[in-house]
């Protein structure tokens, strides 16, 4: 009777089998056991949860979550056989080439193309009249057409498009087309936004703000606003000038559009948010979305410069549509900077507060954004400049004027740290400049001021899992902070920089996130075994398809190279926002587990029903399913799954993911709304030269919490990455417009990213907060990285030299005329005997130290406790945790419209609120 | 404001042209002012050269040219006929991979795999050269190259790790090795 039992669910004994084995063969089939030390505590394993348990700890088979692990597609990438946007060679494919303005600002009167359309081999031309219709990322912002309609807003701006045999006649064409122009006056001081105009970029009708070239306007106020100047002792005021920078991204943009023979359109185009060009060719071709299918290639970069619908992809599908050929069109350098959509050129000025507790009894910031000739994400991006900066620090009061005025220039859109970069960058060296001011050391002020965990910002973000102090702690100490900090000879400096930023916008654009999830995956296995994962994440390099399949084959205790993961075309993939806002490892690995949860629990059912043991002891490790308690009593994954699909076929799932109700109801609550945010500290150590001003950065100690590193691989390449990309911006990197207005650095000659030889060492820190809401853990790691390493720059350069920059690029030339400036200042000579600065700790240093310590412990009790109160910004002001502060006190103000007080004498952005709404004029 | 633009057409004549493009000779009729990385991308079919700034100050259509790296978007094809080109299709022999190609996969060098031929090149030359290259020959060779993804530490990494390759002898893995079994824990 025994033995009979023991062969009830099969023992591992080899050649003693009672049956068959189906499948597969092979030489290596023994299953691999359980990896313990990968298993968390809370499952009996090895791994210590210093942060807690996880809703996905039970999924964990210890097979490829938190092990670094090479991106699934890299040996395309490495033997050449990856194809991007240009590498889509279609038979009978036709060159496509644009014709651009060459004026700021103008109307278009006439364009011949009679003597391009004899040219022998020129196929077709189009220009604005063959599309009429609107288009823009934002719903509410469509203001772009694929080619101009009457009026061309900025150097660049396409006015029509060739298709032709070949490049040399379709550029032969775009010169024989001959195009009127009427010159406008044009825009180039974004302060001139500010003004009225007589003939405004734009027009939005009764939406229009007074005749002004105004695209953007927030006002927020939040907290103890009026008693900012009575609790201050130390305030910090800076204007800061950040230039534009591109992402340059390697791949230069391209599009190849096909008409197939049965009239649907597919396009190949290098992009991050394929959906967003689905619903766009939609409305500009006038055609049903079903009867067009976006296939994303290989992606050579995307860093937010890819994220928008753009006017090349419309341009190839008209083309097409016209010639009857496949159409490719490919960009060269130069106009990739006429597309532009990168980082914002801001006029920020910065107030900073701190009360004689060394609290931080007030933010006001001003931001004034260049948003150049369309809106883009613009809207988004307004607000992101200051609702990003109301963490991690609990602050007494928030004040925030932002606006974005259209110019004649490029459009700026989204770029890595999408609108948070630049203000954050202000608010972090404000603090160092506050720090000096209450002579303390500057991460004991961060240390002593910091959110808890779960709890909600002043303009109502719930912010759930913080890693902030820990990032902090590690860099400082790491780095050997208090040996350096302030004690270095000049010319040799060490400076601090946080970061905090939404990991996925809690708001789709498109839909009601009641209604509609935010990211879906479908999962089919058939009988061979493989998975096939269908999402429609945009994999731009950063890893994303990896980190899915990771997922999937983490629950399904399965190794990677059995998941294909197919995330090309939207004929087969389920709607998917793209990548853009962090959001892509948060929802749709989220997603993905669910999908995963529903195959794996089909996988178990089918075991209990070949084992007889009861489904609450099994467990998945390698390619099995096996007891728990009796590792021997299993089956192999082939086995269940065969066991699953008799009488239905392959197994599909599908899982979702969508946000929990968030944020509060003033207008403007969802902007910058995120089911989790990620933190992040790092230390820089600068050399500056003070006799050439020539800045070099040699070591970042960069920590940052991801929540967990799922592929650490990944994540440190993010980090390491994300040094490179802000260190350009910080050091040299900027589009330079003329004095005529035109831009003077359209390559990647003048304008500079950092080559091998500026790169500093990058220590990469990972800290791994526990996200209870994120993927096994997970919160983003790809864009939220960027942001400290700028203040840290800053902050490391007034260390070494004692000069606060408030213009970046910080480029040689400023920098010495900024040392021959303080030198006169001092009276001194040589540069060489400038004083560098020091610190002497007042006594508020040992109180904001003892706080510090508290809050530890107060941090480690709220993080690891499941049963927790509310805590809203405020508490630290001695406000109750857990009401929201504006309904226990009338000085508590939340506003989001300008007071006649304020509009007597506002700050620059500000101004935008004197104009008046056309629609509300006579009010 | 004029804009004078040059007439493109008519074009060059063409003429013809002979190269060994990773070990396999072609013999085509080219445009006598055709630039290298055109012919090749676009008349030989090594789409793995990519164009990323065709000013020669990106490095991704680095190609070698007898054994010594050159930027393909600089060179006129006619400049080196009847040479040997070397492109990243060529450096791996048949599944076995290069080291450095092997590396650059494990270790992260490559991230969206853009500039990743360029740098591949490159470093096949620097490796072939000096099997044993230190830090600063590492930069000074790759320092014509552009990465905008990884900050070019992890790439730094896989030249480290592909020398140790070399100098050890170490086996380079098959990528046609067995892939895993759904089926496992039956041994013979």
């Amino acid at each position: 009777m025994a033995e009979k039992k023991d062969m009830v669910g099969y023992r591992q004994q080899p050649g003693k089998l009672p049956f068959t084995r189906p499948g597969s063969g092979g030489k290596n089939s023994f299953s691999e056991p359980r990896d313990e030390s990968m298993i968390p505590a809370s499952q009996g394993g090895e791994k210590n949860q210093p942060w807690g348990s996880h809703r996905h700890d039970e999924l964990l088979s210890g097979r490829v979550i938190g092990k670094p692990t090479s991106l699934i597609d890299s040996k395309w990438k490495v033997t050449g056989q990856a194809h991007y946007g240009d590498d889509i060679r279609l038979p009978g494919e036709l060159i496509g080439k644009i014709v651009r303005s060459p004026h700021h600002y103008a109307k278009v009167l006439s364009i011949d193309a009679t003597k391009a359309l004899e040219l022998p081999g020129v196929i077709a031309i189009s220009t604005g009249a063959d599309a009429s219709q609107k288009f823009g990322v934002l719903p509410v912002t469509k203001d772009e057409h694929a080619m101009a309609v009457e009026t061309v807003r900025h150097v660049g701006d396409i006015v029509a498009c060739v298709a032709a045999e070949n490049e040399m006649t379709a550029l032969e064409a775009v010169r024989l087309i001959d195009v009127e122009y009427e010159v406008l006056e044009s825009i180039h001081d974004m302060k001139d936004g500010l003004k009225d105009s007589e003939k405004p970029i734009h027009d939005r009708g009764e939406y229009h703000i007074g005749e002004a070239n105004i695209q953007k306007r927030v006002f927020q106020e939040f907290g103890d606003v009026n008693g900012i100047q009575d609790n201050a002792i130390a305030s910090h005021k800076s204007n800061w000038y950040f230039g534009g920078v591109n992402h340059a991204a390697t791949e230069p943009h391209a599009a190849v559009a096909h008409w197939d023979p049965s009239g649907r359109l597919t396009l190949y185009t290098p992009q991050q948010v394929p959906h967003y060009v689905h619903r766009a060719l939609a409305d500009v071709l006038e055609i049903p979305m079903h009867q067009i299918n976006v296939h994303r290639t290989f992606v050579g970069g995307g860093f937010g410069g890819k994220s928008d619908p753009f006017p090349h992809e419309m341009c190839a599908a008209i083309l097409a549509r016209k010639s009857g050929r496949p159409v490719r069109i490919t960009f060269d350098r130069e106009e990739v900077y006429w597309l532009n959509r990168g980082r914002h050129p801001s006029h920020i000025e910065m107030n900073l507060h701190a009360d004689s507790k060394g609290r931080l009894c007030g933010i006001e910031t001003d931001a004034l954004i260049d948003g150049g000739a369309f809106a883009s994400f613009g809207h988004v991006t307004t607000y992101y400049n200051g609702v990003l900066h109301t963490a991690p620090y609990e602050i007494g009061a928030f004040h925030y004027t932002g606006a974005r005025v259209w110019t004649n220039k490029p459009a700026s859109g989204a770029m890595r740290g999408h609108g948070a970069v630049n203000s954050r960058c202000a608010v972090e060296v404000g603090i160092d400049d506050l720090s000096e001011q209450l002579s303390v050391d500057p991460i004991t002020f961060r240390l002593a001021n910091l959110l808890p965990p779960h709890s909600a910002t002043i303009t109502g973000f719930r912010v759930t899992s913080i890693g902030m102090r820990e990032c902090l702690e590690r860099v400082k100490e790491e780095s050997g902070w208090d040996e350096k900090f302030r004690k270095m000879p000049l010319g040799r400096g060490i400076g601090i920089g946080c970061g905090f930023f939404i990991s996925g916008s809690g708001l789709p654009i498109h839909w009601d996130p009641n209604k509609f999830p935010h990211a879906t995956v479908h999962l089919k296995i058939d009988m061979d075994g493989g998975v096939t994962v269908h999402t429609g994440a945009a994999d731009i390099g950063q890893g994303s398809d990896t980190v899915i399949a990771q997922s999937v084959a983490e629950v399904l205790g399965l190794p990677l190279d059995m998941i294909r993961v197919r995330s090309r075309d939207t004929d087969t993939s389920p709607v998917d926002l793209g990548s853009y806002s962090s959001r892509v490892t948060f929802m749709n690995a989220n997603a993905a587990i669910s999908a995963a949860m529903k195959i794996r629990q089909e996988l178990i059912e089918a075991t209990v029903k070949i084992t007889e043991a009861p489904a609450k002891k099994l467990v998945i490790g390698d390619r099995r399913i096996f007891r728990k308690d009796d590792p021997a009593v299993g089956v192999s994954y082939l086995e269940a799954l065969h066991k699953a699909q008799e009488e239905r076929g392959a197994l599909i799932a599908s899982g979702a993911y969508r946000t929990p109700p968030m944020g509060r109801a003033h207008k403007g609550a969802a902007a910058g709304l995120a089911p989790a945010y990620s933190f992040s500290a790092y230390v820089a150590e600068v050399e500056v030269d003070p006799e050439t001003g020539q800045t070099k950065v040699h070591k970042v100690w960069a920590a940052h919490d991801c929540g967990k590193a799922l592929n650490p691989l990944a994540v440190k390449g993010q980090i390491i990455g994300s040094c490179h990309m802000g260190m350009g911006q910080v050091l040299s990197e900027e589009m330079r417009y003329g004095r005529d207005g035109h831009l003077m650095n359209p390559d990647l000659l003048d304008y500079k990213i950092p080559s091998i030889h500026e790169m500093p060492n990058v220590i990469p820190i990972i800290v791994e907060s526990n996200d209870p809401e994120g993927p096994f853990g997970a919160k983003e790691a790809g864009e939220g990285p960027l942001l400290p390493i700028l203040p840290a720059v800053c902050n490391a350069v007034y260390d070494a030299i004692g000069i606060r920059t408030h213009n970046l690029p910080i480029t040689p030339d400023k920098m010495f005329k900024a040392i021959e400036k303080k030198c006169k200042l001092l009276g001194i000579d040589d540069p060489l005997n400038l004083p560098s600065p020091i610190i002497e700790h007042s006594e508020l240093q040992s109180t904001l130290k003892a706080r510090a310590k508290t809050h530890t412990q107060r941090d480690i009790d709220r993080r690891l406790n499941d049963d927790i109160e509310a805590y809203h910004n405020g508490a630290l002001f001695g406000m109750d945790p857990t009401i929201p502060p504006d309904e226990v006190d009338e000085k508590w103000t939340v506003s989001v419209l300008p007071s006649k007080e304020y509009l007597s004498n506002p700050r620059l952005a500000g101004k935008a609120w004197l104009h008046t709404e056309r629609r509300r004029r006579g009010d | 404001m004029t804009v004078v633009r040059l007439p493109m057409l008519p074009g060059a004549e063409k003429t013809p042209w002979a190269a060994s493009v990773n070990g396999k000779d072609h013999s085509i009729p080219i445009e006598s002012n055709a630039i290298l990385l055109d012919v090749l991308r676009d008349q030989v079919g090594n789409l793995g050269v990519k164009r990323g700034c065709d000013l020669g100050t990106c490095g991704c259509c680095a190609v070698l040219i007898d054994g010594q790296p050159r930027l393909s978007c600089l060179t006129l094809a006619r400049e080196v006929e009847k040479s040997e080109i070397t492109t990243v299709e060529g450096l791996s022999d048949g599944h076995h991979l290069h080291p450095i190609q092997e590396t650059f996969a494990e270790y992260g060098g490559s991230q969206c795999g853009f500039c990743t031929p360029g740098f591949l090149v490159v470093i096949s030359a620097l490796l072939e050269e000096n099997p044993q290259p230190s830090d600063a020959e590492i930069k000074t060779a790759i320092e014509g190259n552009l990465c905008r993804c990884t900050g070019y530490q992890q790439i730094v990494d896989s030249v480290r790790a592909a020398s140790e390759i070399l100098v050890a002898g170490k086996v380079i893995q098959n990528s046609t090795d067995q892939k895993s079994d759904p089926h496992p824990g039956f041994g013979e």
